[in-house]
């Protein structure tokens, strides 16, 4: 491509642009192929939680300790806790739910699973507080973790539905919840100021995006929210955990437990 | 003088063009990665300051099933190399880049009102683009200063 003033004093090889442009080009499609497999398979995600030495520092212990009791799965006394920060209308939230179910039902006897609610206060999550107390009103019944599942499970119906509080109905309903006790729970001040309590606790650990979600007080990377990954760390802490007991001395590598 | 002379008038390599080419190509870098994630779905996590899965999973972030982000791609990478011929001598090129870059700007000033009023949420790397492009449009204004 020539000068198109014909300007001959100006010429200047045209090559040395061609060149950088036909690189940038290659470079441009190489790094979105890599960038676009490495996302299906996050390997990051796999090395990170494969490093076991590579913990992250725990969060502080001095924390407020959030709602109590705290909305819990599993055994009180578990060596291992996971505990989450969520957003009852985040996406990613809800996209992470099923692999924390996983986990669940395969943890179910050995780890502790805490959920903390943290209502993100952002234009598009108009709901999300209201739907913190919802789950809450339904776990005063006995039933927080089916309800958070429901709300989960459903993101999309209700999410940007005006007639969002008829389909939270429908699952209180679903799950077996005396309706109206529900409904004025919901509205009351105990739930409230359970998830003031949660958002006290997620704000001092200076949580700016959910989910969060800390293992043993170590917080998870976020390419490492898939199952293997997880299981890789619940596994090394189960591990730790396992080691220090057999051997009190401090076979844990002198990194102190720190239980939320 | 000719338009081309006022665009390059330190001799050797055009500055300005230089300068929106190395812009662009920040831009197109990020273009990459949103396209990546609209295509891949992988849903990055809610934060305070933005609402990337909220932007990116909206029903204005594709045409035709085609992200968004990858016209912003092939827009920058044009631009990068209009740029960069210009910046090289071919300062024809240069109303051409101009041109594009104007209908960028608009087409991000669409995006901004749409994550503003519409959406309800803001896309950090959305807004790192707008921030790009409105750069290359005050590199092109600003060489059209000097000329007048």
């Amino acid at each position: 491509m020539k000068n198109v003033k014909n300007e001959p004093a100006k010429k200047t090889a045209s090559g040395v642009p061609l060149a950088i442009i036909v690189i940038v080009l290659i470079a441009a499609a190489i790094g979105g192929y890599y960038l676009y497999n490495s996302s299906k398979s996050t390997p990051a995600a796999n090395r990170a939680a494969t490093n076991a030495n590579a913990r992250p520092a725990a969060t502080p212990v001095n924390a407020p300790p959030g709602a109590q009791p705290p909305n819990t799965l599993g055994p009180q006394t578990a060596e291992v806790t996971v505990e989450e920060f969520a957003d009852f209308q985040c996406g990613s939230c809800a996209a992470v739910h099923p692999t924390l179910k996983e986990l669940q039902s395969i943890y179910s006897s050995r780890v502790r699973f805490l959920f903390r609610n943290y209502p993100l206060a952002i234009p598009a999550h108009d709901k999300s507080y209201e739907a913190a107390a919802a789950a809450e009103a339904a776990g005063l019944q006995g039933k927080f973790w089916a309800m958070q599942d429901k709300l989960f499970s459903n993101q999309q119906a209700w999410t940007a539905n005006p007639n969002y509080r008829q389909l939270w109905t429908d699952y209180a309903k679903d799950i077996g919840l005396d309706v109206d006790k529900w409904q004025a729970d919901a509205a009351g001040l105990q739930t409230k100021s359970r998830v003031d309590e949660d958002l006290k606790r997620g704000r001092a650990l200076s949580i700016n995006s959910t989910p969060t979600i800390y293992i043993n007080g170590r917080p998870v990377p976020y390419e490492s929210f898939n199952v293997a990954s997880m299981r890789n760390l619940i596994d090394a802490e189960l591990q730790r955990a396992a080691t220090a007991k057999a051997n009190p001395g401090g076979a844990g590598g002198g990194a102190p437990a720190s239980n939320p | 003088m000719t338009e081309a002379d006022e665009i390059e008038d330190r001799g050797g390599v055009a500055w300005l063009p230089l300068a929106a080419a190395v812009v662009a190509l920040a831009g197109l870098a990020d273009s990459i990665y949103l396209t990546v994630h609209a295509l891949t779905a992988v849903p990055v996590p809610c934060s305070i300051i933005e609402g990337c899965e909220t932007v990116l999973t909206s029903p204005y972030a594709e045409i035709a099933g085609i992200p968004l982000a990858a016209f912003g791609a092939v827009s920058y990478f044009l631009a990068f190399s209009l740029a960069l011929m210009t910046a090289f001598g071919n300062r024809g090129l240069w109303k051409f880049f101009g041109t594009l870059v104007v209908f960028m700007a608009l087409f991000t000033a669409w995006l901004l009102y749409l994550q503003a009023f519409v959406i309800g949420a803001f896309c950090q790397f959305c807004l790192i683009s707008a921030a790009t492009t409105f750069t290359l449009l005050i590199i092109f204004v600003i060489s059209k200063l000097r000329r007048a």
